[in-house]
């Protein structure tokens, strides 16, 4: 046996007819239902989505044009019969404007039957298929709404400015952070970019529009926006290609890159520092090789050698000054391999004071410590404590007085060890108290005179205690001494 | 003898600097921060000035080459340099730098001597 072709109802008070018309419509592989009366095959035809209905006219209960209605309300496309023996021109009319597709007059025989219910299948599978199809535009057209809406929400929402021209030059998309970086709050489709756009842009799209296409391309440039460093950013222009290569209009993407452009510029500044820094000894040193080997100029040879050992006290400082870089650099990349240990703070301290004996002794400058009991340990890197307290008490024993005095004293402070280095020396004034962090920095004054160094010394004391955790902060008064007080956590665990 | 005042904070570039002049026959006077430079200069009447470019702060040099100007004294100058033209820094006369000749560190004495002397002839 074939498969079934389709669900058909039959609604007939009449048995014999019934049953007839059941078989006849089985034996053409359709399935078929059937009602005794009106009130069934409403009920029946309600319940389930039948592809024909065949429906008397005259039924003792329900009317079958009733029955019609009832079925057509629910399943509109279930398509439907109206047979009858009193056919008439006016139930014709009725019954085709309530949803019957077609009239079967009675006595009916079964080709006249079967023909029109064939009829109606086709009719049936038009109908279901066409409604599939909509119904699936529908949906795509659903998804095509929300992914509309889902990307504008995207663009909408990112920091960055998108802003799409037309081929006329026209505004025909924008997002709010455009609008903001270019300063903006009246735009609206349709208006000219190119007017409103800065100058560069403009010029960059009108390269992309030109007939020469070998200019068509992407293009990047900086502009300054707001002067002062305030806000400089990045815009992208990208042609927007049609299938035929001709250009639709031009993307431009406007990424804020002021904090980029501020880092460059420390960076910059600092290669400058290091420059000088760096060709100061130097020039020194040439500067004096360059009058021993002139040979018209006669240098006796006291000052000869005296020349040379100022060089080499100069290339030594360089030395130092080169190896401070690397230090810093080191701390700033965080490569430096660090080793955590237990650090008995008064070992370190009692190192480093043996470590500068000679310079205490020749300045005769007294070191004088006093280590609260029991002396707090701190987990940390020996060589970076180390050189915390060896450019901070060699600070100590440089900027003091002859005969000076240098006080150590270390002591808790809550989950804190406090170290406090005093001397007794020059001391600072205000300004110079607030740039002696800065790399390079050095009090230059009547006092300081002769004093050397390479001006990063505090500035790498800083960044170890900080890498800690910690905090160092400086107390003093020009011509009466300075105090360093370092606040270094206490690692418990 | 020509009198020539160096101002300079690297005491290595002004003994240098004062040896060859010396050598040449010139007497020198030195100073090395814009205060005593200034002193120097209104005191002892130079010929010539020699002016480092950066001293305490980066454009001391500038500074002090505006006061004197602004103040009437016409002396001719001669500025050392430094990275200024490694950083991109370049700069010629003008009414800002009211010098009259650079010279870059580190000094080479013929160089030096040179441009002494034609500046010195000039006036």
């Amino acid at each position: 046996m074939s498969e079934t072709k389709g669900k058909i109802l039959v609604v007939d008070d009449e048995k014999g007819l019934r049953i007839g018309t059941q078989r006849l419509l089985e034996d053409e592989n359709f399935l078929v239902d059937t009602a005794e009366n009106g009130e069934q095959g409403i009920r029946l035809g309600i319940a389930s989505d039948y592809d024909i209905a065949i429906i008397d006219l005259k039924m003792p209960d329900v009317d079958g044009l009733e029955v019609l209605k009832q079925i057509k309300s629910i399943h509109p496309n279930t398509i439907c019969f109206i047979a009858t023996a009193y056919a008439s021109y006016e139930t014709a009319i009725e019954s085709t404007r309530l949803g019957a597709y077609g009239y079967i007059p009675k006595p009916f025989t079964p080709d006249e039957l079967i023909y029109q219910v064939e009829q109606g299948f086709r009719q049936r599978q038009l109908v279901v298929e066409s409604e599939l199809l909509k119904k699936e535009r529908e949906e795509n057209l659903i998804e095509i709404a929300s992914e509309k809406s889902r990307l504008n929400t995207i663009i909408k929402a990112i920091s960055d400015g998108v802003l799409v021209i037309n081929r006329i030059g026209e505004l025909v998309y924008f997002n709010t952070a455009a609008l903001k970086y270019f300063d903006l709050d009246s735009l609206s489709i349709g208006d000219s970019a190119l007017k409103h756009l800065p100058a560069p842009i403009v010029e960059i799209i009108k390269k992309i529009y030109s007939p020469d296409q070998s200019l068509q391309k992407t293009y990047s440039i900086q502009l300054e926006l707001k002067s002062n460093n305030a806000l400089f950013v990045e815009s992208t222009c990208t042609p927007i290609l049609q299938n035929d290569k001709s250009i639709a209009g031009v993307v431009v993407v406007i990424k804020n890159i002021t904090e980029f452009k501020k880092i460059e510029q420390i960076k910059s500044q600092f290669v400058s520092m290091v420059a000088h820094e760096l060709k100061t000894p130097m020039a020194a040193v040439q500067g004096f090789l360059n009058i021993i080997l002139d040979d018209t100029i006669s240098i006796p040879y006291d000052t000869q050698r005296d020349y040379l050992v100022r060089s080499v006290i100069r290339l030594k400082s360089l030395t130092d000054l080169v190896n401070d870089l690397l230090d810093i650099s080191r701390m700033e990349l965080k490569t430096k391999q660090r080793e955590i240990t237990e650090i008995k703070l008064d070992e370190i301290v009692h190192s480093v004071s043996q470590m500068l004996e000679l310079e205490l002794k020749k300045k005769g400058v007294t070191l004088i410590t006093h280590f609260e009991e029991p002396m707090p340990t701190i987990k940390a890197d020996a060589n970076e404590i180390n050189r915390v307290f060896t450019n901070l008490i060699s600070n100590a024993i440089k900027y003091n007085k002859d005969k000076g005095k240098i006080d150590i004293n270390i002591s808790h402070s809550g989950s804190y060890v406090l170290i406090q280095i005093s001397d007794s020396g020059i001391g600072m004034k205000t300004e110079e108290k607030n740039r002696l962090f800065q790399e390079f920095y050095r009090a230059k004054n009547e006092k300081t005179r002769g004093i050397s160094g390479t001006g990063l010394g505090l500035s790498i004391v800083k960044k170890i205690v900080e890498s800690y955790y910690g905090k160092i902060e400086v107390e003093s008064e020009y011509g009466s001494g300075t105090t360093f007080k370092i606040h270094f956590p206490i690692n418990t665990n | 003898m020509a009198l020539i005042a160096i101002i300079d904070d690297d005491p290595d570039i002004l003994d240098a600097s004062s040896l060859v002049l010396k050598s040449k026959g010139f007497d020198v006077v030195t100073a090395t921060n814009p205060v005593d430079g200034y002193q120097i200069v209104t005191e002892r009447n130079p010929n010539l000035i020699i002016l480092d470019v950066m001293m305490d702060e980066p454009d001391d040099g500038f500074f002090l080459a505006q006061k004197f100007r602004k103040n009437g004294i016409t002396t001719p100058i001669l500025m050392y340099t430094s990275v200024s033209k490694a950083i991109g820094l370049e700069f010629g006369k003008s009414d800002m730098v009211p010098v009259d000749d650079f010279v870059e560190k580190p000094i080479s004495p013929e160089e030096l001597v040179k441009k002494v002397e034609s500046l010195l002839q000039k006036k």
